[in-house]
């Protein structure tokens, strides 16, 4: 078996390559060309430092390795059904670790779905190790109405606002969450169409959502609520969003379970479609060649 | 005869359901991505739709969610096929409005009165 960088293939074998290692997935999630270009730019990922592993010609899994400054980030890790159980995911994973310590990186990130326990015993083995639970949740434009007893009182939004792309962008430089590597600004830089929605509520409460919209979906959203109560001026936020935008499916990515916006989000007729599992991994540190 | 649109992106998929459907006398059309998929959905009015939820493009739930907004395909029967663990895939479907779920691999025995089920309930 052979570890070949990445960028020595081009896109259709990449893009095919990855949809067969999924297959059989827990969650499948299969990827045009169009689709995986875009997120290797999105997210930034560095295909010189990604490989695939090829034996007889035959790709029998990849991975990607996305790099910013300080940070690595693991991929689209998938090994095809033919592939599995001869230590093709282990190489995989030591090929894009070292390019990470070339590359002089101190922490290497990951997500895998829960559930996916032999891709999890493989990363727990390779010392990378749990953050927190991320939530992938989505929203039907048609939505189960809560019943009396579920419905929170939420505050009334007072004023609204919407801003443009590079307005958007000069919001998120003032974020005070700690994002995934998914909904970090690196990857709100690499989008082109971005807007974000700000409201103010009658009990002092302030927040914004980030949105991209196309005909069918509504994506990138992400919520930061620096004043108020976060669950409440959260449902009020994404309550008014989809009032501007009531046909759209939503898809919010990577809320971390444990934020209490994630109430917000519930209230607002998101619900969990399934959980990631983020981890990291702190690299041995470099050694210094002058001793 | 009664028209079934298939929207799945697995060329092996396509091949077994259009095997079995078309031995059941039903006419299949097909779509190997979401946007294929509403497109031919809309111009060819189809009796049924079978969506795969895990799609390249968009996901079968986006598809579900444009379509039942077509006043034209009212009453048109929506079913997901798809691998995902059945109590996820059920909470999903119920969720997204689909009519039912029929998880993979399908039975060649049991999947045409599956669907005939889903056809009797509308006509």
């Amino acid at each position: 078996m052979e570890l070949i960088p990445a960028c020595e293939f081009d896109m259709v074998d990449l893009a095919d390559a990855y949809n067969e290692t999924r297959i059989d997935y827990i969650i499948p999630m299969p990827m045009t060309v169009e689709r995986l270009r875009n997120y290797i730019h999105v997210y930034d990922v560095d295909l010189a430092c990604s490989c695939a592993a090829v034996r007889d010609g035959n790709i029998l899994g990849i991975g990607m390795l996305g790099i910013r400054d300080d940070r690595g980030w693991v991929t689209r890790l998938g090994v095809l059904p033919s592939g599995r159980r001869q230590g093709v995911g282990r190489s995989i994973m030591e090929f894009l670790l070292d390019a990470a310590a070339d590359k002089a990186l101190p922490e290497v990130w990951l997500e895998v779905i829960e559930g996916n326990n032999p891709a999890h015993k493989l990363f727990l083995s390779l010392d990378f190790s749990r953050t927190r639970d991320l939530i992938v949740a989505r929203r039907p434009p048609k939505f189960r109405a809560l019943t009396p007893g579920e419905i929170v009182e939420r505050p009334r939004v007072r004023h609204v606002r919407t801003l443009g792309r590079e307005a958007t962008l000069a919001l998120l430089e003032k974020r005070g969450d700690s994002p995934n590597w998914l909904n970090q600004t690196e990857s709100l830089h690499n989008v082109d169409s971005l807007s974000a929605l700000v409201v103010e509520t009658d009990d002092g409460g302030r927040g914004w959502v980030t949105y991209q919209t196309s005909l069918l979906q509504m994506t990138r959203i992400i919520v930061d609520v620096p004043e108020g109560d976060r669950a409440a001026v959260t449902a009020a936020l994404l309550q008014t969003l989809h009032e501007f935008y009531p046909t759209q499916d939503a898809i919010a990515e990577n809320i971390p379970a444990d934020d209490p916006m994630w109430l917000g989000y519930q209230e607002a007729g998101y619900f969990e479609a399934f959980r990631r599992v983020e981890m990291v991994k702190t690299m041995a540190e470099p050694e210094n060649p002058e001793g | 005869m009664y028209s079934i649109l298939l929207i799945e992106d697995s060329l092996e998929n396509t091949i077994l359901v259009e095997r079995v459907l078309q031995a059941h006398g039903y006419q299949m059309l097909h779509a190997s991505t979401g946007e294929r998929g509403i497109q031919l959905a809309i111009e060819e009015g189809p009796d049924m739709v079978l969506i795969d939820i895990g799609l390249p493009d968009v996901d079968g739930h986006t598809v579900v969610t444009l379509l039942r907004q077509v006043e034209e395909l009212q009453g048109v029967p929506m079913v997901a096929i798809t691998a995902w663990p059945a109590d996820i895939a059920q909470e999903m479907c119920e969720r997204y409005n689909y009519d039912g779920v029929i998880i993979k691999p399908i039975s060649v025995r049991n999947f045409p009165k599956q669907i005939e089920r889903y056809l009797s309930a509308v006509s």
